[in-house]
């Protein structure tokens, strides 16, 4: 790298670019800075040339003026025989006048023959005399050194006729000249003219001050060129042009020398340079300050990325602010994007840990934590909370009848339902069908309730799966921390009993938790138990219960009922153990063997006596009933027409299709088929339509209100039309009383059973029965 | 007609002592070419001898010009100066040997001016510069001009010891000539003159 290392990227951009300006800008003020001292340089020579060039004509013109006035003195007659004749007074009076005139104090005659005659005491014999060689040599003009002060010397030949000598004007080049120079420039220069006679140069009445030799060595090597060049002159660094001046005698040199200080000749290009510099750094600050804000506006975005990436790092979730749709905007686009990602893969893996990944609802370990959480609050502050144990009625018949994928449908319906009726609480899925809720309560117990009945009223609703529209229901089992259970495997074990308690209670309902359910539990447990022995065991026995037909009055048939003699508690009724049996699945090998075991004993019946049996949806949809049926006729030799197989309207629960299916199967057989319990649960008349029924059972508790119920009269009544006009028989189930048999007749019932003919009897009662011929119907109006 | 007689050397010449001897005289430039009208004069030592005045010597004014421009005359001679023009002519002279101003305002109008000093009289015009013409008042009879060949050679002379003096119109020397001592027995002497250009007329403006 080749910048120092910045920690940070908004410096090294600032100070890369600012360096870089700053190089740029710095070289184009410094050429500006140069251009400038250059120009004023170069204006300042350009002056001190024209000033060179003025002053030219200001000598010649000077020269001039002198010379006319020597020549005119030089001509004149008397002044001529003055001369000629040596006649000082005149000559002086002469030259006096002349001087006078020209405001020039040295003039002096030379005569040929090398006498002088001067009105300047101050100019010695000998240095005059020096003037005559040049003179001789014809030089009329030039600058000389007299009484050691450079003089412009003009002269002009006295002829009378012949050369008799010189008039010679020789005025100091004094300030008075020099400052006239300097007044007609148009800069405030300094003229001076020098000469060097020998030894030093020396200066009129300029304005320079003596030269040092070195500054007179400088000048005099540029005084050829004609160019101006820089040198010190009285300590000050200044612009001089020297210009060579005529010398009039040999071994003598003579210049005009403009200066200009230099500080001056600058002052206004240094008030422009320092307002450049000024401009400069302005500009570099402003460069600064701008580098820094465009770099702060490419890296402030990627100082909030990498805070962002930082704070990411560190588990939060961080979004950044996307501005424009410039890459650094795409980048932080993407950012957001990939935090995004990251939050959606952390929460599925959240969710997988802790949630289920079909419904979506949290799982058995994040329920777990919860209910540790309501626990503390609950210790912390004494409040109630309530868990809600439930699980859906029937759903493995569901699962078995439709299939799995119906099965998770109705699971995640039934999730979104509990989410939404049980919004503000805890709603988990523990498994299967299994759902918990979780309450918190305060003093209003009753709000226990209500939930219950609204997560009740919530799953009722009917739902269509796979174009079958049917109504889940749910039972729930409550237990209400912390009196129910001081941690939450003892809460949660006791929901689950209050559970079986609301499945028993009649599903579609809910119950609570009580001490005794806990008993019943182990209990149900020991009989689950018991009941895997009991076929092996050989505990079961069928009683038969018979049908007496209205219209024969007597006896048409028997329905074989299931007995389980308990070696320790006795007899056990079908309702206590025939759930337990269908829930584990022992229904199957128990029904297999009712059907085997009364298809035997009907064989032994007289022929016109039909024998019935009770089939479960369990064996229906799982058994492999036809089978079953198809064996144990072959085995006892019965007439297919002789076995009626009696099935609840539940079995069609698990999709009508297969179920008709097994029907007609079963039809093809020969087999009768009567649906029992007709008028409760899911009664349904499409039922009717779509199969063939030989038999309605009409449900016992029609009949117990047959004779108190103004309704159950007309649905009696209802039914049996409704079977007649379908062709099919009925039988009234729990017929006890007399009334009811009249009643019964009058609505024209094909057969009965109950107490008022018979209870349930053993194989040895039947027998008897059959040997008795008591197969009429006694005492029945 | 004005008879202009030139002071010969063979005229001069006739005065000569018995005891004669030769005399050469070179005159050169700086560049070493002959100088021709260069006037020489031989002093003996102690034995000078002026030369006879006699006869009219003339310088007329023409075509704004002296003739002859330069005239030798002996010491006393008188020099008459027609004024040939018609315009007027101011001549005059600041010389030391003889100083004369003649204003001659007409044509025709003749003075005469007597020489009785020797040197050199320049002769100028007042009204004309470039007039210029010289008159040279020799007190010796050893005068005589240069010839092309810039010699002027005395037949007689009464020999050295004694000096030889060279003046010329336009010599450059301080005294206006050149003098060199002739020693006994020598006969030849060489001087190099060092020349002015003829002045040229003055302009006023330069």
């Amino acid at each position: 790298m080749p910048m120092g290392r910045f920690r940070s990227l908004s410096t090294r951009l600032t100070v890369q670019f600012a360096l870089l300006f700053a190089v740029a800008m710095l070289g184009v003020s410094a050429a500006l800075s140069t251009f400038i001292a250059g120009s004023a340089s170069r204006h300042v020579a350009e002056q001190l040339q024209s000033s060179g060039a003025v002053y030219d004509r200001l000598w010649q013109q000077r020269s001039r003026e002198l010379q006319n006035a020597a020549q005119l003195l030089a001509r004149d007659f008397g002044f001529r025989a003055a001369v000629a004749s040596a006649d000082a007074p005149t000559i002086q009076s002469a030259l006096d006048n002349a001087a006078a005139r020209l405001k020039v104090r040295s003039a002096f005659i030379v005569s040929a023959d090398g006498r002088v005659t001067s009105i300047d005491g101050g100019i010695s014999p000998r240095e005059t005399e020096r003037l005559w060689a040049p003179l001789d040599e014809g030089r009329l003009t030039g600058v000389s050194v007299l009484a050691g002060r450079p003089r412009q010397i003009v002269a002009a030949p006295v002829m009378a006729p012949n050369l008799i000598g010189w008039v010679v004007f020789a005025p100091t080049l004094e300030g008075r000249e020099m400052r006239s120079l300097e007044r007609l420039s148009a800069i405030p220069l300094h003229a001076a003219v020098l000469a060097r006679s020998g030894g030093a140069w020396t200066e009129a009445a300029g304005s320079v001050s003596v030269l040092s030799p070195q500054a007179a060595a400088s000048a005099e090597r540029h005084m050829a060129t004609g160019a101006t060049f820089q040198m010190k002159v009285a300590g000050e660094k200044s612009i001089v042009l020297a210009k060579p001046l005529p010398a009039f005698a040999p071994g003598e040199r003579a210049m005009l020398m403009l200066t200009y200080s230099k500080a001056q000749a600058l002052a206004d290009a240094r008030v422009l340079q320092a307002a450049l510099a000024v401009m400069t750094l302005l500009g570099l600050l402003l460069m600064g300050f701008a580098t820094w804000r465009a770099a702060g506006r490419i890296t402030q975005p990627l100082a909030r990325l990498d805070e962002a990436a930082g704070r990411l790092a560190s588990g939060e979730h961080v979004q950044v602010r996307v501005r424009g749709s410039d890459e650094l905007a795409r980048l932080a686009a993407s950012f957001n994007e990939m935090v995004g990602r990251i939050v959606e893969r952390e929460q599925r893996i959240t969710q997988l840990a802790f949630n289920d990944v079909l419904t979506g609802l949290p799982n058995r370990t994040m329920f777990h934590q919860q209910l540790d959480q309501l626990f503390r609050t609950s210790e912390a502050n004494g409040s109630l909370f309530a868990l809600h144990c439930l699980d859906l009625d029937q759903f493995k018949v569901i699962n078995d009848t439709l299939g799995h994928p119906a099965g998770d449908a109705l699971l995640i319906e039934t999730a979104q339902r509990l989410r939404h009726v049980a919004r503000g609480h805890f709603v988990g899925r523990l498994g299967g069908d299994e759902f918990v809720v979780l309450q918190s309560v305060g003093v209003d117990r009753d709000a226990i309730d209500r939930l219950a009945r609204d997560i009740i009223a919530a799953i009722t609703v009917p739902v269509t799966i796979d174009g079958n529209e049917f109504v889940p229901s749910t039972s729930i089992g409550i237990a209400i921390a912390p009196d129910d259970g001081r941690d939450g495997g003892t809460l949660l074990r006791n929901a689950d009993l209050a559970l079986y308690r609301a499945k028993e209670a009649g599903r579609g309902t809910y119950a609570f938790f009580e001490e005794s359910l806990n008993k019943r539990a182990q209990e149900r447990r020991q009989l689950e138990a018991d009941l895997r022995l009991a076929l092996e065991r050989g505990e079961f026995e069928l009683h038969y219960q018979p049908l007496f037909d209205l219209e024969k009055n007597r006896v048409c048939s028997f329905e074989a009922l299931l007995r389980w003699n308990h070696p320790k508690r006795g007899q056990i009724s079908p309702v206590d153990f025939v759930p337990v049996a269908e829930d584990t699945g022992l229904i199957v090998a128990i029904g297999a063997w009712v059907i085997r075991e009364a298809c035997a004993q009907a064989a032994r019946w007289p022929a016109d006596v039909r024998i019935a049996v009770n089939v479960s949806p369990v064996q229906f949809h799982r058994g492999a009933l036809h089978e079953t049926i198809l064996r144990a006729l072959a085995a006892s030799g019965l007439e297919p027409g002789r076995l009626e197989v009696e099935i609840t309207e539940s079995i069609f629960l698990e999709g009508s299709e297969t179920t008709l299916r097994l029907l007609h199967a079963l039809r093809t057989l020969g087999v009768r088929v009567a649906l029992d319990d007709f008028g409760t649960g899911y009664s349904s008349l499409s039922y009717l339509q779509s199969f063939p029924f030989d038999k309605l059972k009409i449900d016992r508790s029609f009949i117990h209100n047959l004779l108190t119920r103004d309704g159950a009269s007309a649905i009696v009544r209802a039914i049996t039309e409704l079977a007649h006009a379908l062709n099919i028989e009925t039988t009234a189930e729990g017929v006890e009383e007399t009334a009811q048999l009249v009643e019964l007749r009058a609505h024209g019932c094909s057969s009965v059973q109950g107490f008022l003919f018979a209870e349930p009897m053993t194989v040895s009662d039947v027998e008897q029965l059959f040997r008795d011929d008591r197969l009429g119907i006694r005492n029945v109006a | 007609m004005v008879r202009i007689i030139l002071g010969s050397v063979t005229a001069l010449a006739l005065a000569a002592p018995a005891v004669a001897a030769p005399l050469a005289v070179r005159v050169v430039d700086a560049a070493g070419k002959p100088v021709r009208d260069a006037v020489v004069t031989f002093y003996p030592n102690g034995q000078a001898r002026a030369p006879r005045a006699g006869g009219r010597y003339v310088i007329s004014q023409k075509d704004l010009q002296f003739h002859p421009f330069l005239a030798v005359v002996p010491v006393g001679a008188e020099v008459s100066f027609p004024n040939l023009d018609n315009t007027r002519h101011h001549v005059y002279s600041f010389s030391p040997a003889k100083r004369f101003e003649l204003k001659l305002f007409a044509k025709d109008q003749s003075r005469a001016v007597r020489f009785d000093r020797a040197g050199v009289v320049p002769l100028g015009c007042n009204i004309h510069d470039q007039m210029t013409a010289f008159v040279v008042v020799t007190d010796s009879v050893w005068t005589a001009r240069t010839n092309a060949q810039g010699v002027a050679a005395f037949a007689d002379t009464p020999g050295g010891p004694g000096r030889v003096t060279v003046w010329h119109p336009y010599l450059r020397a301080p005294g206006g000539k050149l003098q060199q001592a002739l020693a006994a027995g020598q006969t030849r002497l060489n001087f190099s003159a060092r020349l002015r250009p003829p002045a040229p007329a003055m302009h006023t403006d330069y």
